[in-house]
């Protein structure tokens, strides 16, 4: 393979990150991802000069519509999610122009040639060189039906680059992963497909590698000997948001844990990467995922509670229990809330215990990583001028205020020696100049790039499932019993005694 | 003699003095973070620790510049927490003297919960033999451990032992070449500056940020890799920029040179002429010549030196290849009764009042018609066997419809082989100083593409 020699003149912008021109096709392109997400995010791309000449969007999706019905559809969704607001209507005008549309049923083999033609057309108009992004905004059943027509179409293989782009959930279980995976796979070389996890491309989770790889100070402690225990929080005050369908079949333990809560798990136990690169990640990743030890049978009513909602109060307002919300079964024994205590093993991590907590309708939204570090052989000022001391924690917050914070003891300035914990706040948004991309800007632009760092690998997807599959065959035996915990609190009584088990207790986010 | 003026709780601190002495200065400004701290104590436990990523200097010559240092660095502490040092130089003045002022103004942080930004803005009114020892002034006040950067509103004194002084202690120095009061003197100035400056040295030129969208523009043009020969087959490039005036041709000389020092091309010869027009002539890979013009056209709603249209020409691999850029387009206007029939237009007519059809139809008859007058002798020649008489000039009916913001307009238009021009419109934010600032701080000032283009264009410059 010929290896082409970079721009030279992209050389200092955007570091790098120049994409080639495109032909887009959101499969789907008439619902809710594709509204909420996809488009407001390729019209901010547009908007900061990010989409080169030639780069377009051709919708298809069952409804019958006109080009000029989908843009004026795409205007009203841009116009409500667009994280820019006002809309630029110079820039929204321009961005319109380069959007098409092509009615497909993912069952006719017929619509798929026409998009073929409508495809080549635009090729040969654009100047786009064959490069094509086929992105599945459409549930993971369909993944199978379009992969299939497009090869059958004849429209995975060409000049230029074809990649394909699937959405979480990865499968259910670690089978049906293996056959998702082994389905695309039979059409599309894993180098390109990119599989998201919209998670990874949020500024604060990319900065966990940059905070524990960046910097030498925070690497020698970062192991068993300095670090007592790791705490993953994922607290929504959010119910399920008219997902109920889906939701009741999922649970939080697929929706959350499986995905989010692992990813973040994974980089903060992660061994450095030889370079940021694409596979020299993602190897690190599941390297480390290889090593959590996998609930045996036994274990799993012990280390593992779910929860459910029942009506409460959330930031001051009356809310439902999950059995009142729309499209949940009756008696519904699906959890809203999960704690799990898992171990990593190996040389880093023996013994340090990684609790995960995620869960709905909880007092706030907040998405933090809690390094708790031991406490100091000795006291050496006594316990009386310490006991309001904590020991030394390190929390790198996701959301909502993205940053990092630095507890450590200090004297209180008065006669005598009292100590206090003090805490050292560095807050992303008071610290750069540049405002963070939507995490779906930075991944769509990735895809163009051709750089799958923050896209989830095949084995990484599988790895994960076989840690989940296990607890989801004890919860499906009632093992332990589902808890129930009121709307509004931080998740049932069992997720505080997991821990005071182990003489530990949750911090508040 | 020094004076604190503590305003209520509730408003901002603010402290004066005249005539003090740099070290008052750090007094007040120590006493004034201790006071400052108490004010902004938190609910909870402790104050907030102070959070500051950089010192600014912003050396201003004037009350003008003075007022914008201030305005422009209280924009940025908005995301930024700072120290903000503005030096009103005067070193004119033979009275020795140093008046200051320190003010924290309580700068809401934009989207940081109920986070104020920390902020402190000291003003030094230097008269005298001090104001020409910046980095001995200033020294005692920066913030350790943090970027220092000095922000020079008007022209530096390049060459001089003041600037050398003050870019002791910075590690960047930030200036806007576009408000440089000699311009193409001060260029060269900046450039010499560039070359024999410290190492550790940083340089950043707001008026190269300007260029970002068409640096953006140019590359995503040659970035498929099926797109990459077309750099070795550029043949000619055309700048149109605004105003009259070797200063004036400064952004257009640092354009070439980013693209002549990125892909290799010595300059071989250039010559300047009048109406502002630029000839040179680039070697590429030793033995192909590029062609270079620039020529000056006049447009409304650019400043003077702005460029407004850059087209690039050649051939790779028996391919074509055009890419003309412009800033506020000019858009056509469907025929109205008083300008008379268009013929063309009723050729092209594709409907639509604003329609990028017919844009681009008007532009191809304009550009065919205005080859076929530049060629009219050879031609007429051919046609009539009558040198002498040669065709008057075409009339173009378009007329000029700009919408009151369409200077923010980038157009691009690209033209591959036969195919149809491809037609792309990009919009240019509007920047002021502090979101320029911002850019440049904000991806570091260390920029070694803009040093080499800055040089390249400099050696451009000085051949005219």
């Amino acid at each position: 393979m010929s290896v082409v020699a970079p721009n030279p003149l992209a050389e200092g912008l955007h570091d790098y990150r120049v994409a080639e021109p495109a032909l887009m096709v959101i499969f789907g392109a008439t619902g809710d991802l594709s509204g909420r997400k996809l488009l407001p995010a390729l019209y901010n791309l547009a908007k900061q000069r990010l989409l080169p000449a030639g780069f377009a969007v051709v919708g298809a999706a069952i409804d019958d519509l006109s080009d000029d019905a989908f843009r004026k559809r795409a205007t009203d969704k841009i116009t409500t999610f667009s994280r820019t607001q006002p809309v630029d209507q110079q820039v929204l005008q321009s961005f319109l122009e380069a959007l098409f549309y092509v009615k497909v049923d993912f069952g006719k083999l017929d619509d798929f040639r026409t998009l073929g033609r409508k495809l080549a057309e635009l090729d040969t108009s654009r100047h786009v060189g064959g490069n094509r992004v086929f992105y599945c905004a459409t549930p993971p059943p369909t993944y199978e039906t379009i992969t299939e027509q497009l090869r059958a179409a004849g429209l995975n293989a060409g000049d230029g680059y074809h990649r394909v782009v699937v959405e979480k959930p990865f499968g259910t279980d670690l089978k049906s992963a293996r056959e998702l995976n082994k389905i695309v796979q039979r059409v599309f070389h894993e180098n390109s497909v990119y599989r998201i996890d919209h998670y990874l491309g949020k500024e604060t989770v990319q900065n966990i590698m940059a905070f524990r790889f960046a910097n030498t100070i925070f690497e020698p402690v970062w192991n068993c000997h300095f670090i007592d225990s790791v705490q993953i929080t994922a607290a929504e005050e959010l119910g399920i948001e008219n997902r109920g369908a889906y939701y009741d079949k999922a649970g939080t333990l697929r929706d959350i844990v499986q995905n989010h809560a692992l990813q973040l798990l994974s980089l903060t136990a992660m061994e450095p990467p030889v370079e940021f690169e694409a596979e020299a990640v993602r190897d690190e990743k599941v390297k480390v995922l290889k090593a959590v030890r996998p609930l045996a049978d036994e274990e799993i009513a012990k280390a593992t509670v779910r929860g459910q909602y029942t009506s409460g109060y959330v930031l001051g307002e009356h809310v439902h229990s999950y059995r009142e919300e729309p499209d949940v079964t009756q008696g519904s024994l699906t959890e809203t809330f999960v704690a799990l205590r898992l171990f990593v093993d190996n040389w880093r991590w023996a013994g340090v215990p990684f609790y995960i907590r995620a869960g709905k309708r909880m007092p706030k939204r907040a998405t933090e990583i809690r390094i708790q570090f031991n406490r100091p052989p000795h006291l050496t000022f006594g316990r009386t001028a310490a006991q309001e001391l904590d020991p030394n924690a390190i929390t790198l917050r996701i959301q909502p205020e993205e940053g990092i914070s630095l507890k450590f003891g200090a004297k209180v300035p008065a006669a005598g020696i009292r100590l206090r914990s003090v805490a050292m706040d560095f807050l992303y948004a008071s610290s750069f100049l540049v405002e963070a991309p939507e995490a779906y800007e930075r991944l769509l632009l990735d895809c163009m790039i051709g750089d799958p760092t923050l896209f989830t690998r095949a084995d990484e997807v599988e790895t994960a499932w076989t840690l989940i599959d296990p607890i989801e065959a004890a919860w499906r035996d009632g093992r332990p019993p589902l808890q129930m915990y009121a709307a509004g609190t931080w998740g049932p009584q069992g997720a505080a005694k997991l821990l005071e088990a182990d003489g530990r207790e949750w911090h508040r986010p | 003699m020094a004076q604190a003026v503590n305003a209520p709780a509730s408003g901002p601190l603010q402290w004066k003095g005249e005539g003090v002495t740099i070290a008052q200065v750090l007094d007040a400004l120590t006493d004034f973070r201790r006071e400052y701290a108490q004010m902004q104590l938190p609910d909870d436990d402790h104050p907030r620790p102070r959070n500051t990523v950089m010192t600014l200097i912003a050396v201003a010559a004037t009350e003008a510049e003075e007022k914008r240092a201030i305005s422009e660095s209280t924009a940025i502490a908005v995301h930024h927490p700072s120290l903000a040092i503005v030096v009103r130089d005067q070193a004119d003045v033979k009275e020795g003297r140093i008046d200051a002022s320190i003010t924290a103004p309580l700068v809401p942080a934009d989207g940081v919960g109920d986070f104020p930004s920390h902020y402190e803005l000291v003003t030094l009114h230097v008269r005298g033999g001090a104001a020409s020892h910046l980095g001995a002034l200033v020294d005692p006040l920066l913030v350790s451990g943090v970027p220092t950067y000095i922000w020079w509103l008007g022209t530096p004194p390049f060459g001089s032992h003041e600037l050398r002084d003050a870019l002791q202690v910075a590690d960047a120095l930030v200036v806007d070449s576009a408000r440089f009061a000699r311009p193409y003197h001060s260029f060269v100035g900046l450039s010499d500056t560039i070359a024999h400056a410290h190492k550790r040295l940083g340089m950043a030129d707001l008026h190269w940020a300007r260029l970002d969208p068409w640096r953006e523009t140019i590359a995503q043009f040659f970035a498929p890799i099926v797109r990459r020969s077309f750099l070795s087959g550029i043949n000619e490039i055309g700048i149109d920029y605004t105003g009259q005036g070797r200063g004036n041709r400064i952004p257009s000389s640092v354009l070439i040179g980013w693209i002549a020092s990125a892909l290799g091309w010595k300059l071989q010869r250039a010559s300047g002429g009048a109406g502002g027009v630029v000839s040179a002539q680039y070697e590429a890979e030793k033995w192909r010549v590029v062609d270079v013009a620039f020529r000056s056209v006049a447009k409304p709603g650019l400043v003077e030196g702005e460029i407004s249209t850059v087209r690039i020409l050649g051939v790779a691999s028996g391919t074509s290849f055009k890419l003309e850029i412009s800033r506020a387009p000019e858009r056509p206007r469907r025929a109205s009764p008083d300008i008379g029939p268009l013929q063309f237009q009723h050729l092209h007519a594709t409907g639509g009042e604003d329609d990028a059809g017919m844009e681009l139809a008007q532009r191809k008859a304009a550009q065919h018609r205005e080859m076929a007058f530049q060629n009219r002798e050879q031609l007429h020649h051919v046609a009539t066997g009558d040198p002498e008489s040669v065709p008057q000039r075409p009339t173009v009916f378009v007329r000029e419809r700009r919408s009151p913001d369409n200077s923010m307009v980038l157009l691009t238009l690209i033209d591959i082989g036969a195919a149809d021009t491809l037609r792309h419109v990009q919009r240019i934010e509007s920047t002021t100083d502090a979101s320029l600032l911002v850019e440049v701080l904000a991806l570091g000032a260390r920029d070694g593409v803009y040093t080499r283009s800055l040089a390249a264009g400099a050696d451009l410059m000085r051949a005219l």
